[in-house]
């Protein structure tokens, strides 16, 4: 009797430790995210995304239900029952992230990650587009991962308006969505038409979600998101360099050109982009000026020097006969 | 796995070298410095990191399939995805976070779960708000 008294005091004080423990682990309490001056002044009180339809997920399909949100907001229109076999993985009864962002190539739309934070998130909501949120409902050690379609705030409220599992226009508290966000290192994108470009994005991400877009629908569908890149970050060689890629496979030479002369001047140090420059002017018989530029190509340090040296004794070779 | 690698390895080592030296030797006229491959540079991307890409896709495609995907879905699901993804997924996706919102709770995680959505911690249970 005695010694079941004890265990049970045992079990009670195991308890409490436990809780305390998890208290402890979890670093306070939910607080609402703080923005900076800055965005609390240009950022409207209120933002809703109008029009985005509500797909309601099955069990476990809040992958492809979210995505099916998300390509209709962007003009795609393809069911929940098409998005499944393409990104719902039945082993873990779930969909990871590569595949979101892959799915969403495949319906020609750009995946751009989500950057900025929570700031970001509502700049993104501000601007009309709705962004895809990965949360993790539950605790780090019993996790619930879902994913949910962000589509406005009210600030006044301190709440996120998400589309989210079988609640359409969901409204949770900033603090409370903040806590189950953040879970997930602030996980989110949205799926852009090519030409549209996100409200805060990283020059190098941009160039990389744009270029992996493209190899997924060809330099065509492509172009117009290079194009955009260039008009945001015209200081960027490399968006210049990738423009003139685009325009030289749809057929556009002398814009391609142009192209890749920009990225010259912007960095005279871009080996690839003389090299390129200098076999688009030899085609089309541009003597003069492409020597000039395969000499510089020759020039430059980098793995591109040896293919421009050979073009130049090539040229030489061709010369001479 | 590592067997398998040691096979393929070699095969594809030589596969790539044999592969590569035509566009040397040849030279061809016009053929641009791919965007791709440029950024690709940018980041050092040399050899083995590309033999490790293709092991990577055959490793994922393998797992998909394993995972239950369709055996003609698997094809375009990774032609979708990018050599970075790709590899991602072939480190860990065991480990990856699988979106579906389901918790597989005890009672023990009923209970701290409740007391943490009343903190305004998670988001399980709509009913505590």
């Amino acid at each position: 009797m005695h010694h079941l008294l004890r265990q049970r005091r045992d079990a009670r004080f195991a308890g409490v430790f436990a809780l305390l423990v998890l208290m402890v682990s979890l670093g306070g309490c939910a607080t609402t995210p703080s923005l900076s001056a800055e965005a609390a002044r240009s950022l409207p009180d209120r933002v809703f995304v109008e029009d985005v339809p509500f797909h309601g997920q099955r069990e476990y399909q809040c992958g492809p239900a979210s995505l099916a949100m998300a390509l209709a907001a962007s003009g795609v229109d393809v069911a929940v029952d098409d998005l499944i076999p393409q990104v719902f993985l039945p082993g873990r009864q779930g969909s990871v992230q590569p595949e979101m962002l892959a799915t969403v190539r495949r319906h020609g739309r750009i995946p751009f990650r989500l950057e900025g934070g929570f700031a970001g998130l509502l700049a993104e909501l501000d601007a009309g587009r709705p962004v895809v949120v990965m949360q993790n409902l539950s605790l780090p050690w019993w996790p619930e991962w879902h994913y949910a379609l962000a589509i406005g705030y009210d600030r006044p409220a301190e709440q996120i308006i998400l589309h989210s599992g079988m609640t359409p226009q969901r409204r949770t508290g900033f603090a409370r969505f903040e806590a189950t966000w953040a879970r997930s290192q602030r996980w989110g994108f949205s799926a852009l038409t090519p030409g549209k470009m996100p409200q805060h994005v990283d020059p190098d991400a941009a160039l990389r979600a744009i270029s992996n877009f493209s190899e997924v629908q060809g330099p065509v569908a492509a172009l117009p998101a290079w194009q955009a890149l260039v008009e945001r970050h015209p200081e960027q060689a490399m968006a210049h360099f990738a423009l003139g890629n685009a325009r030289y496979a749809n057929g556009h030479v002398e814009a391609a050109i142009d192209a890749f002369r920009e990225a010259t001047d912007r960095n005279p140090g871009m080996g690839e982009a003389w090299l390129n420059l200098g076999l688009l002017l030899q085609a089309q018989g541009r003597d003069a000026a492409a020597q000039k530029a395969l000499e510089k190509a020759a020039d430059t340090s980098g793995p591109w020097q040896q293919r421009a040296r050979q073009e130049l004794k090539q040229r030489q070779k061709q010369r001479s006969t | 796995m590592k067997r398998l690698s040691r096979l393929i390895s070699p095969l594809l080592i030589a596969a790539l070298v044999l592969g590569s030296l035509p566009a040397v030797a040849a030279t061809s006229q016009n053929e641009l410095v791919g965007t791709a491959e440029a950024l690709d540079a940018r980041t050092l991307k040399d050899d083995r990191q590309r033999i490790h890409d293709v092991l990577a896709r055959e490793d994922v495609q393998r797992q998909l399939a394993l995972q239950g995907v369709d055996a003609d879905e698997v094809e375009s699901r990774l032609a979708a995805l990018s050599d970075a993804e790709v590899s991602e997924m072939a480190e860990r996706l065991d480990q990856m976070p699988a979106g579906a919102s389901v918790v597989g709770a005890l009672f023990a995680a009923f209970v701290i779960l409740l007391v943490t959505d009343i903190l305004g911690l998670t988001d399980v249970y709509p009913f505590t708000r």
